[in-house]
């Protein structure tokens, strides 16, 4: 008997929770996020789990509103919940991290990109993605360069994370529309939810922009694609840019193909293209496909998973179940471990250290790929 | 000059599907004084079924009808099966509640609403949903700057023939006349022997019918459909209900294209962000000076 | 029940010891339940004080509003703004949010207190889905947009911060508390006792001398004022305050509260605010097929208790000439 309650209480569950939009605009995240976070949890409970203890996921839906987060993550703290990988949408991260930071529950974010959710002190709030001022600097820096593009459209719809980045974009190119080498033909806003965008694609039409850069996320995208083809738009003409809560599998499977070739976004490292490069990827990409089929195209599911990752190695390290000793290991800046995108190692405020960005491209059979201005050049009208 | 009548037939387009919308409303109104907010429920329902249906039969319907063959085929099928849940709804939900008085009434319309809701997101998952490219039908004619697709001008033109059609049913039939009648005084209408019950299911199939209707018109025209798409569209229908006049049948119609024309308009030329604030500004507006609505409510008030 | 019900309407001492207990439980409640049980009676007291801000205009004068979702985000963002930019602390901005809403109510429904009816009706689903929109968009940068504005502070009494959800249970309950005892005794005024009137007949009202339209406002801002504070409390659990708290299917559910409970009966919102947030809670393992169900029970209460499941019941000659009887 006795040695049976000594058993029971070495195989004591270490609580995960997880926090995500399972239901709402951005159900599809959630759902990958979920799987991928699974997966991980799978892989490290058959190699032991962490501490001898398994790891036990507390799952909550937070539906991708900023209300639902705070109720979310307000259920997992009165679960007893002391580590939670979440969210997605840097309106909902904000809010949810004031709740667990209040009641001392250690978040690692997998989808909140906006550069202020770490300038507010936080203590146990971190992210395994990047940041919009990296992402913006990219499609200023490389992308619009590539193109030799001079008239810039932007078009946000005044969210946290897109209007984020859209300012982070305006404030990169300054140096270049200083010297006069390009110019915002464009920067606007559309409303998320709607259906008809008919009137807002008028007017970017009308602005004649070489490059069309929208910042928000795809449901929107898929249909301004959509109505922007049907209209007559034409994407080697005006390249059409998203930005990285754009999934291009998604946005086909709204849009149609014949809407989104052509298209691209500003991406970070899916876990397809960098299965290669780390054998955690490698790993993760075999269990995943093994269990759920073809992997997802998102870098935010994959950044979830390596936020497990992130509270496993460092509960290793730490020796004990303690979000205050863990936030301190990570605030250190060491190398926590290597999870599926690379090193885990991050910045006193709590960002993530070393996020590459690439541009991926939608080819004619709706595939994502990356882009390779040799193969598809003629998409995009980059003519040899 | 270009975009405005880009815009105008848009704003008709959108008003085609809020009209469709609106009928429904306004026939259960005088009908049965009662405000059906499960009525936007139907219609997303409608759009869902076709969206099923044309996922299973898409193929083979258009290898034996061509594609707008199939869409016919696939319109009625949501037209009738919508229709079905409409006398369903009626008889579970509507007719024993309907003689403790009004708000209870409703109270249960919401409930109804919520059910239908939550019925299609477990039916059909939380996820957006897309009607598929293969039966959409693509094309469009060029008027030199001017691009209107083939769907619009189809749509125009059903909406037009189902519209008129039921202009011509209400106003100039006998058994249009009897649900007039029915919506004026409907003890007198049951001594001048009409059939309430019939008239009843007459509402309760034509209405969630077109609604049904323009659910698939929607489905195609914006490709992206939603289990939550019923209330807003629900509500918009309703605004252009009262717009023309509680009641009023062929105001509904009228009320329908009118919000859809305002609503294109305003969101070209002052802002996408304010045109719903600016439509339901003005639907006060005209409240506060013509609360019977633009073409008036027929029914007199009793002291 | 109905015997419960009836033998508490007649006898004041059965009345007044039901009070005891009842108050005694909530009191005691915190104490041997579950964090999460205390938070989800928090919510309970919140939708309660919704429901009795709207029940003052929708259950004593009949007025068909279906935008109060407008009046409770009015009072939860101006507290939000006020504390976040001017630093005003929570509890002090209780009585300013009231009256803030309260003139705010007083602004909109003036143009619009003659409508009748089903116009009403409208009208104010109009109005709730403008603020919705309005604070949308953002306008002069005050409301923040979609994402609305965060970073809102706890209340404080001196030293104690109000963050545990036993502290906020206390908070709302000892208000709700409050408001329902003054509601009731509203109820036995002349004010009560017009827009009752107006109520049942407002024509007839009219010609006894009642000043209709200003009864109506009253009811309207008054109700107003109890939802603005209801939006401050909103404002300090959650920490934010966006415009998706704030849509039509809030304000239907505050709608369903009063007409569940009983239009115009106090006792009878506490039972339907019961209804409208326990079930979710209560059902969460059915998980999905949950809401489902409560649709169903929206329509199976109103088949089964249409006039809400505790009716108000005036007090009427036979039951006075009954009394007098007995004693004689």
């Amino acid at each position: 008997m006795a040695v049976f309650g000594l058993l029971a209480m070495a195989e004591e569950p270490i609580l995960i929770g997880f926090q995500g939009p399972l239901t709402g605009p951005w159900a599809v995240e959630g759902d990958w996020a979920l799987k991928s976070v699974q997966i991980v949890v799978d892989l490290i409970n058959q190699r032991g789990g962490v501490l001898g203890r398994p790891l036990k996921l507390v799952v909550e839906d937070d539906s991708g509103t900023p209300r639902g987060g705070v109720m979310a993550a307000q259920r997992l703290v009165t679960a007893g919940v002391k580590f939670v990988v979440g969210t997605y949408g840097s309106s909902i991260c904000m809010p949810s991290s004031d709740i667990y930071e209040e009641a001392g529950v250690l978040v690692i974010s997998y989808g909140c990109t906006a550069v202020n959710l770490t300038a507010r002190g936080l203590k146990y709030y971190f992210r395994t993605s990047g940041r919009d001022d990296s992402q913006a600097r990219f499609f200023a820096e490389y992308v619009v360069p590539l193109f030799g593009a001079k008239r810039i459209a932007i078009m946000h719809d005044n969210t946290t994370y897109a209007k984020g980045v859209a300012e982070e974009t305006l404030k990169y190119l300054k140096p270049a529309i200083d010297a006069g080498d390009v110019e915002i033909v464009y920067y606007d806003a559309i409303v998320p939810g709607e259906r008809d965008y008919t009137p807002a694609l008028t007017a970017l039409r009308d602005a004649d922009p070489d490059i069309w850069y929208y910042t928000g996320y795809y449901p929107e995208w898929a249909l301004l694609l959509r109505q922007g083809k049907d209209m007559g738009l034409d994407w080697k003409v005006v390249r059409a840019v998203g930005s990285n809560a754009c999934p291009i599998s998604e946005t086909v499977r709204i849009a149609g193909v014949d809407a989104v070739v052509g298209a691209m976004i500003t991406q970070e490292p899916l876990p397809a293209f960098i299965k290669d490069k780390y054998p955690k990827a490698k790993e993760f990409v075999e269990a995943y496909e093994a269990k759920y089929g073809e992997i997802h195209d998102s870098p935010w599911a994959t950044y979830a998973a390596d936020a497990v990752y992130t509270i496993a190695f460092a509960i290793e390290k730490v020796g004990k179940v303690d979000p205050k000793a863990v936030a301190d290991l990570l605030h250190s800046g060491q190398v926590i471990g290597e999870g599926i995108t690379g090193e885990l190692a991050f910045t006193p405020e709590g960002d993530r250290i070393g996020v590459p960005y690439s541009l991926l491209i939608c080819n004619e059979k709706g595939e994502t790929e990356l882009f390779n201005p040799e193969i598809h050049g003629k998409l995009v009208g980059l003519e040899e | 000059m270009v975009t405005f009548v880009q815009q105008f037939l848009n704003g008709l387009t959108i008003g085609s599907f809020y009209a469709f919308i609106a009928l429904g409303y306004s026939l259960v109104y005088a009908i049965m004084k009662l405000i059906n907010f499960a009525h936007g429920d139907l219609f997303a329902l409608g759009s869902y079924v076709a969206y099923s249906f044309l996922v299973w039969a898409s193929a083979a319907l258009t290898a034996a009808l061509g594609l707008w063959g199939a869409l016919a085929v696939a319109m009625v099928v949501a037209g009738v099966s919508v229709a079905i849940a409409g006398l369903l709804m009626e008889r579970v939900a509507y007719r024993p509640i309907y003689p403790a008085g009004r708000l209870p009434a409703v109270v249960s319309a919401l409930g109804v609403s919520i059910f239908i809701e939550n019925f299609i997101m477990l039916v059909w998952g939380p996820r957006y949903q897309a009607y598929r490219s293969e039966f959409v039908p693509v094309g469009y004619f060029q008027i030199g700057e001017l691009r209107i697709s083939i769907l619009q001008v189809v749509i125009l033109i059903s909406a037009v023939i189902l519209l008129g059609f039921l202009y011509w049913l209400i106003e100039k039939t006998t058994f249009g006349a009897a649900v007039r009648a029915t919506a004026q005084d409907r003890a007198t209408a049951a001594l001048m022997g009409i059939d309430f019950r019939k008239v009843i299911r007459f509402v309760f199939t034509v209405g969630p019918a077109l609604g049904a209707i323009a659910g698939v018109m929607v489905g195609l025209y914006y490709r992206q459909i939603s289990f939550s798409m019923g209330w807003i569209y629900g509500l918009k229908a309703f605004v252009a209900t009262i717009l023309g006049g509680i009641g009023n049948i062929p105001g509904a119609m009228v009320g329908g294209i009118l919000l859809g024309l305002l609503e294109a308009m305003f969101a070209g030329y002052v802002s996408a962000a304010w045109k719903d604030v600016i439509v339901f500004a003005v639907l006060m507006l005209i409240l506060i000076f013509r609360p019977t609505g633009l073409l008036g409510e027929k029914v007199a008030e009793k002291v | 029940m109905r015997g419960i019900i009836a033998g508490l309407r007649n006898d004041p001492r059965a009345r007044r010891i039901a009070v005891g207990i009842a108050l005694a439980l909530v009191v005691a409640y915190p104490f041997f339940a579950s964090a999460y049980w205390v938070d989800v009676a928090f919510y309970l007291g919140l939708y309660t004080l919704l429901g009795l801000s709207l029940n003052v205009i929708l259950g004593e004068v009949g007025l068909f509003n279906l935008g109060h979702a407008a009046f409770w985000a009015f009072g939860a963002y101006t507290t939000a703004i006020l504390n976040t930019r001017f630093d005003i602390p929570i509890l002090a901005l209780i009585p300013i949010s009231a009256l803030a809403t309260a003139g705010f109510a007083w602004l909109v429904t003036s143009p619009i207190i003659h409508l009748r009816g089903d116009y009403l009706c409208i009208v104010t689903i109009a109005l709730g889905e403008i603020v919705r929109l309005a604070l949308n968009n953002d306008p002069g940068g005050i409301t923040g947009g979609p994402n609305g504005i965060f970073g809102i502070d706890r209340p404080r009494i001196g030293g104690l911060v109000i963050n545990t959800p036993t502290e906020f249970y206390f908070l709302v309950w000892i208000i709700v508390v409050l408001c329902a005892w003054a509601l009731l005794r509203l109820q036995n005024s002349r004010i009560g006792r017009a827009w009752n009137y107006i109520r049942e007949d407002e024509l007839a009202a009219e010609c006894m001398g009642v000043d209709v339209r200003a009864f109506k406002l009253l009811a309207f801002t008054l109700g107003a004022a109890l939802a603005g504070v209801a939006g401050n409390l909103y404002a300090a659990k959650m920490m934010v305050v966006s415009p998706e708290s704030f849509t039509f299917m809030e304000s239907c559910l505050v709608f369903m509260i009063v007409l569940l409970g009983g239009m115009g009966s106090v006792p009878g919102t506490l039972l339907g605010a019961l209804v409208v947030s326990l079930f979710p809670e209560l059902f969460r393992p059915l998980a999905s097929y949950r809401m489902l169900i409560f649709g169903i029970a929206l329509v199976a209460v109103m088949y089964f208790k249409p006039a809400g499941m505790w009716p108000r019941r005036r007090a009427t000659f036979r039951s006075v000439i009954g009394r007098e009887a007995g004693k004689a």
